[in-house]
């Protein structure tokens, strides 16, 4: 069966030769009924983007803006006071870069466990695969609350953990586990982990096997070939499960809330306290808006340092 | 061509030492399943070798073992006086040409090529990559992206980076499987004029017999975990020892007969009352049943009572059953009396009209050409749907 | 409905004050309905032969109750009614009960109706004293206190000695780090003004400062251990903390025999949680019937026996003796007339002081 190239036009419609001159794609038509069609396809889709997202962000931002004088009960007053992002920032900037370290050990923590948990799962698993990937699933079929509350018990004073601590001399006498920065980063890995092994799995599953092989083929040492093959591969996944993990560890506030002490606060305690507390809905506009700056902002140059390499 | 003027020195230099590849009983199970059943196998230094058999044999399997991607169950894998069974891959000097090329994606083609040199810790690597890449007529691609470059060049990728390691032995696992008909044949005619230049040992393993008989100095025909019959392809070709290799290499009509006994230095066989005589050493049959087996392009066909170019075993009352003008040559079918279909393979010189479906037909062909194969064997082994 | 529609943020939000006289809607208690909205577990419950109070009432009076319990926080419940209330709305509630500070609140706003004192005897005429007489609602017209509780300190006998103090709570070395006080700023606040000497019910700004920043050092010391809200239950029985700062139900209703409530020497903190009518109800009638049955000394005491906190009623005492003598004893339910007069409440804050009180302690409680 030989190929030959195609006349130029066939049907009025068609437009333009395939890349070597057989056998063309027909493009898409567009004319007619068929030109709305996508449109309004992408209008259920554009309409819950509009209300649920547009729409409280629209009111976030005028929130910010608010006089700070007002109160639930007096009302706000839209006055443009745009001073209250420098407020703000003057008065929370401890908690906020607070926020922003606990979640980058968290994101740290989880990247190394959740990259040994994956690599396992991937590479060493065998039939268990599927079972073990349940199991990290399985803690998310309880509340965000329940789990975190199990690790107050789990950490508390008279709890195994501190008490093995305490035996092997790690931790004093009075030392204790709960109200510490330990307790809340260690919260916080445990919770967002799933988001870093899930995305971890799914790159490292992609890699073709039989690279890893040519690669020790090609005198690479198991370790050398982790390093040259394996890694570079799951880059993308380790992109996407680090930003899985840091934007929203970075404004969480139950972790801090229920294993911390106020020396943990963390940005979310201090927006959750302006909005129901005080009110304050100016103060926690600007803020919640700071913070989503912040993060945008630093997502932005991460994602170009990091690349978004396209590995077919 | 430096590179491999260098590589031919070494080579003969080498030789010298005998580094032969030699497995040894070697046998991989799986379970209950045994993929490669004691083989025994000895691949000379410099040599092209096949390693020939239909899918699920185990040639993949014995590849793979002697690259170090697999463990054997039991047996050894020497190379020269280096007992290399356990050698983890890395530690061999030996490289793969992998059936799905398996370049690294995230790196360049340059990059690539040179991995292996890099990992041995060769500092240099530029000027020996750049040879490389000529070699492979691929000089200009160095920095692209292997998803950049068309299957036949990923191939030729694949090629260099295993050969700059100058490795004692390359294997290539059904490297031109994903290639069209016409690249093939052009890879095939370059790998062959690589390795003669080269002088390195290839070990070839395929399902395509055209393509290892084209090829390879020597053939192993495997089947079922096991090698059937080992030898020059024309050697296996001619004068196959057993129903698998004679139906895998080309085709062949075996015909059931009664084995009379030997006379003198042929033995004699009885194919439906008629006596036919086969060389001893053609001859590799037991007991008193056997398949005659002769190839369709060795049988000489004519009308009834026509004269027959080299006369030999004779046979009449055939009928033209089928006929498929090839253009080369003319495939008949011809119906014996007994009932078997007799395949008849005869090359359009012109000097006679094709014979018609229905025509009476007799058949003939020199018992120099003929084998005999035991009677216990499938006659069907080896057959191939939808040979082309 | 136009007041509860989505206002566009940019034209800010209006001012949320209401008048109650204004602000009534005719009374449909003919209806025989009632819709009450109440804290969980404050209430008797059905069981095997025991008639509940809220059974009685609705047999006696012929009204059929729709009680539902879904306050479960102040200021929860603030931002689910703010809306309406503040544009003079329904609710679809007759009742509901909030603590005093927030009651105080909505009162401010004019937006709680206020009950006929000739509906409500049994109210102004057994009330126990120390709730009577309140800055935000003198003479009782707006609320009724449903149950009451006190604020004191807590402490694990089993594990430390006895806490008799604030100042001992908040300095003994042996209690450092083991020690949680509440994130109700006007009970921990109101301890913290009584530790240095000033008066709860009145207070400066400069006494303000002076009681947080003693909060502060404690908090910054590593001596509290963290502010919570009742979990301080768990944590106290767990052995993850020794004393606290606690309320009396609690502590009741943990009936842990090593967990002792003590009236600090500083003083308590009494607040209670009051009956409301809000604007707009439909059964004004009927919900001053339930306020005025609640206070008769026998259904007070079948409360009080059920629900462990401080009975409101005079005379209930007595009713108790028949139920549960044990319980008609117990200091926490009915207070004796020594410990009552060392109760304070707090003061009653305009808009602007709550804002920055409660913005000054969030940021000594970490929010």
């Amino acid at each position: 069966m030989t190929h030959q190239p195609q006349e130029a036009v066939v049907e009025p419609d068609a437009v333009g030769l395939g890349p070597s001159g057989t056998d063309p794609t027909p493009p898409v038509r567009v004319r007619g009924r068929g030109r709305l069609t996508g449109y309004w396809l992408m209008l259920p889709g554009a309409l819950w983007l509009g209300l649920f997202f547009l729409v409280p962000f629209y009111s976030l931002i005028a929130m910010s803006l608010y006089d700070p004088e007002g109160s639930s009960l007096t009302g706000y007053d839209m006055t443009w006071h745009v001073a209250n992002y420098v407020d703000v920032i003057q008065a929370y900037w401890r908690p906020l870069l607070r926020s922003f370290w606990y979640a980058a050990l968290a994101t740290v923590a989880c990247l190394v466990l959740g990259y040994v948990l994956a690599y396992a799962i991937v590479f060493k698993a065998g039939r268990w695969k599927n079972l073990m990937l349940i199991l990290v699933i399985a803690p998310f079929f309880t509340s965000f609350l329940v789990r975190t509350l199990s690790w107050k018990l789990i950490l508390a004073d008279d709890g195994w953990i501190v008490n093995s601590l305490q035996f092997v001399g790690i931790l004093g006498e009075e030392g204790r586990l709960l109200a510490t920065p330990f307790a809340v980063v260690a919260g916080l890995t445990y919770n967002f982990l799933p988001f870093m092994v899930l995305p971890l799995f799914a790159s490292l599953d992609k890699i073709d096997y039989r690279l890893i092989e040519a690669a020790g083929d090609l005198y690479a040492s198991p370790r050398r070939a982790f390093l040259r093959v394996t890694l570079p591969l799951s880059m993308p996944g380790v992109v996407a499960g680090t930003l899985l993990t840091f934007i929203p560890a970075a404004g969480d506030y139950i972790n801090s809330e229920l294993l911390g002490s106020p020396n943990q606060r963390m940005i979310g305690n201090v927006i959750q306290n302006l909005f129901t507390n005080q009110g304050d809905y100016a103060a926690a506009g600007a803020l919640s808006m700071t913070l989503m700056i912040v993060i945008t902002i630093g997502v932005v140059l991460y994602i170009r340092r990091a690349g978004t390499e396209d590995l077919v | 061509m430096s590179l491999v003027a260098d590589d031919h020195e070494t080579a003969q230099g080498r030789s010298g030492s005998g580094r032969d590849l030699r497995l040894t009983a070697v046998t991989k199970s799986y379970g209950t399943f045994t993929a490669v059943k004691s083989l025994d196998l000895v691949v000379p230094e410099g040599s092209f070798f096949a390693l020939l058999g239909p899918s699920g044999c185990g040639k993949t399997t014995t590849l793979r073992m002697v690259a170090g991607l697999d463990v054997p169950t039991s047996g050894t894998i020497a190379l020269g006086d280096r007992e290399i069974t356990y050698d983890k891959p890395y530690k061999r000097p030996v490289n793969t040409v992998f059936q799905n090329y398996a370049l690294f994606p995230h790196l360049s083609i340059a990059e690539n090529v040179a991995f292996g040199l890099k990992r041995r810790g060769v500092k240099d690597t530029k000027a020996k990559v750049a040879e490389m890449l000529e070699l492979v007529e691929l000089g200009e691609q160095g920095a692209k992206k292997p998803f950049q470059l068309s299957g036949g060049q990923q191939q030729r990728v694949a090629l260099a980076r295993a050969l700059i390691n100058n490795p004692e032995v390359l294997l290539l696992d059904e490297p031109l499987g994903a290639l069209d008909l016409k690249l093939r044949r052009g890879m095939q005619i370059e790998l062959k004029r690589i390795q003669t230049e080269v002088g390195l040992t290839f070990v070839h393993v395929t399902h395509d017999q055209e393509e290892a008989m084209t090829m390879a100095d020597t053939v192993a025909v495997m089947n079922a975990g096991v090698i059937e019959q080992m030898g020059a392809p024309e050697a296996l070709y001619d004068n196959p020892e057993s129903t698998f290799v004679a139906n895998f290499l080309g085709q062949s009509n075996l015909l059931a007969g009664d084995i009379l006994g030997p006379d003198g230095d042929v033995v004699k066989v009885s194919i439906q009352g008629t006596t036919v005589s086969i060389p001893s050493d053609r001859s590799h049959a037991d007991g008193t049943r056997g398949w005659v087996g002769i190839r369709p392009e060795k049988v000489m066909i004519a009308e009834v009572g026509g004269e027959i170019d080299a006369p030999g075993n004779r046979f009449e009352g055939g009928v033209v059953s089928d006929v498929s003008f090839v253009g080369v040559s003319t495939q008949y079918l011809v119906r014996m009396p007994w009932g078997q279909e007799l395949m008849v393979f005869e090359q359009n010189t012109g000097r006679r009209p094709i014979f018609a479906v229905g025509t009476p037909v007799d058949l003939s062909w020199r018992p120099e050409y003929a084998f005999l194969l035991d009677a216990s064997q499938d006659a069907s082994a080896g057959v191939e749907d939808g040979d082309d | 409905m136009a007041g509860s529609a989505a206002v566009l943020p940019f034209f800010g939000t209006p001012d949320r004050r209401q008048d109650p006289a204004d602000c009534a809607a005719t009374d449909r208690s003919n209806d025989g309905r009632l819709i009450v909205s109440n804290w969980p577990e404050y209430i008797d419950q059905p069981d095997d032969g025991y008639v509940t109070t809220i059974d009685q009432f609705q047999k006696e009076y012929g009204i059929s109750v729709s009680y539902t319990a879904d306050v479960n926080d102040n200021n929860e419940f603030f931002a689910k009614v703010v809306n309406q209330l503040g544009a003079c709305e329904p609710v679809n509630r007759d009742m509901f009960m909030l603590t005093d500070w927030a009651a105080a609140r909505m009162i401010q706003m004019g937006w709680i109706q206020p009950m006929d004192p000739a509906k409500v005897p049994n109210l102004h005429n057994n009330l126990i004293s120390s709730l009577r007489d309140l800055a935000w609602d003198p003479d009782r017209g707006y609320s009724a206190p449903w149950q009451a509780g006190l604020t004191g300190i807590a402490y694990n006998k089993s594990k430390v000695g006895e806490v008799r103090s604030y100042a001992e709570l908040l300095t003994r070395a042996d209690l450092k780090g083991r020690v949680t006080m509440l994130t109700e700023m006007r009970d921990t606040m109101g301890f913290m003004l009584l530790k240095n000497g000033a008066d709860p019910a009145d207070f400066t700004s400069e006494q303000w400062g002076v009681a947080l920043e003693d909060l502060r050092r404690a908090a910054n010391d590593g001596q509290i251990r963290a502010f919570t809200g009742n979990e301080y239950v768990q944590d106290l029985a767990a052995g993850n903390i020794v004393a606290c700062e606690a309320w009396s139900g609690d502590v009741l209703a943990a009936g842990d025999p090593n967990i002792e409530f003590v009236v600090p020497e500083e003083g308590l903190m009494i607040w209670a949680d009051n009956m409301l009518i809000p604007n707009q109800a439909a059964h004004v009638a009927n919900a001053e019937k339930w306020v005025d049955y609640y206070y008769r000394p026998d259904v007070a005491a079948k409360l009080a026996a059920y629900v462990n906190y401080i009975c409101p009623v005079v005379g209930a005492q007595a009713e108790m003796e028949k139920i549960d003598p044990e319980l008609a004893a117990d200091p926490l339910i009915f207070p004796d007339d020594e410990t009552l007069a060392k109760t304070h409440s707090f003061m009653a804050l305009e808009e602007f002081q709550m804002r920055e009180y409660e913005g000054d302690f969030a940021d000594v409680t970490g929010g």
